[in-house]
């Protein structure tokens, strides 16, 4: 695989099954405000996931059906964050899981704004001036979750359970060293690492939420950048891929009522 | 509850690259056709040219074949294929043009500091504040 297709995958499916995951809150999240915002959050992000993608039909060869819906789920190489099925009615997990993810995607969208793929840096500037929202968002919902003791309680479940996946964001591909050397992003995933941390460790300490420490953190088995995955993937992409299966595209279309 | 709580979003102006908006000024030919068919296609949620919103980016003709590069004001704009599909077939009614395509670009990124004066007074009439 080139080294900037291989980046556009990493892009492309992080966004694409992050923004799965928080279209389940429609209808069902707190108030009418936080749902039209995360739903605004999830469209943005599925803009993001369309734009990588199409990179990888103009510039690979790919159609809709390689890309999403007859793709093998082993296949994607999103990070186990964002596909982890969202405990139920826990807006907490969702505000954590937003704000350890999008810190992280500001950093690499940084490291992409030089890449050496040009279609891919002309398209950084616009995703980041639609970004910085999500984690203004992400933080306004933390700072009031960590304001009583019992929603803080929850954040710091939420940590503790996520914190290990979103160590994930940051594992190679087996493409990984020609990403660098090619020059598609500018900054090793260890570096980008080291940055987040410096962000997100004493930013979450500040409300009152200890991070473990990432050396301690045991790191879940199935990293997601290399195909493996937990059982909440191939559940998810099961159902988001039900309607294209049903349709069925490969059978000839016959009229209602034909052989009945 | 503290102030914090109530946050909002400040949506900066951005800049103007120079340059933009293009709205076909000094085009001649086929090109200046292509140009004022574009004028009459509208965004799909609000009465307004996309030449004036400032997406139109670059129209050349060459023989029988148009291109038009042009952006989006978002990413995740859901109307994307009909808007393209909508310039395409402008473009197609300049005389001597056989062939269209399109394609979409985001850099310079698009923002409101795009649209021309007299968009911005379309946007009004509308009921935006710009």
């Amino acid at each position: 695989m080139e080294p900037a297709e291989a980046e556009l995958f990493r892009l492309a499916d992080d966004e694409y099954v992050l923004a799965e995951r928080y279209t389940e809150w429609q209808i069902y999240a707190p108030t009418p405000e936080s749902d039209l915002a995360l739903a605004n959050i999830a469209q943005d992000e599925f803009g993001h996931a369309r734009l990588w993608y199409d990179l990888l039909e103009e510039e690979y060869g790919y159609d809709e059906p390689d890309l999403l819906w007859e793709r093998d789920p082993a296949d994607f190489v999103h990070s186990t964050l964002v596909e982890l099925e969202t405990p139920e009615g826990d807006w907490a997990d969702t505000v954590v899981r937003g704000y350890l993810y999008d810190a992280a995607e500001r950093l690499r969208l940084e490291a992409l704004e030089d890449s050496s793929f040009e279609p891919i840096a002309d398209r950084v500037p616009k995703v980041q001036g639609e970004e910085e929202y999500h984690r203004e968002h992400a933080q306004s919902w933390l700072d009031r979750l960590t304001d009583s003791a019992d929603s803080r309680e929850r954040v710091q479940a939420a940590v503790d359970q996520l914190f290990p996946h979103a160590m994930t964001l940051f594992a190679p591909t087996v493409d990984e060293d020609e990403i660098l050397d090619a020059g598609v992003r500018s900054r090793s995933l260890a570096d980008l690492r080291e940055d987040w941390l410096d962000e997100v460790v004493p930013y979450l300490d500040s409300l009152g939420v200890a991070v473990p420490d990432p050396e301690d953190v045991v790191r879940p088995e199935p990293l997601g950048r290399d195909g493996s995955h937990t059982d909440d993937w191939f559940d998810l992409h099961d159902e988001f891929t039900a309607s294209y299966r049903e349709l069925g595209f490969d059978e000839p279309a016959e009229l209602r009522g034909e052989n009945a | 509850m503290s102030s914090d709580a109530c946050a909002y979003t400040d949506y900066e102006d951005g800049e103007v690259p120079t340059a933009f908006p293009r709205t076909g000024e000094g085009a001649t030919g086929a090109e200046a056709e292509v140009w004022a068919a574009l004028r009459e296609v509208e965004d799909p949620e609000m009465p307004v040219s996309i030449v004036d919103l400032g997406l139109i980016y670059d129209v050349s003709v060459d023989g029988d074949e148009a291109r038009v590069e042009m952006t989006l004001t978002y990413t995740g704009c859901p109307a994307k294929d009909m808007l393209t599909n909508d310039v395409r077939c402008a473009a197609l009614t300049a005389s001597g043009v056989q062939v269209a395509s399109v394609s979409i670009q985001y850099s310079p990124p698009w923002s409101v500091e795009m649209v021309t004066d007299a968009g911005k007074e379309q946007l009004r009439e509308f009921g935006l504040s710009v």
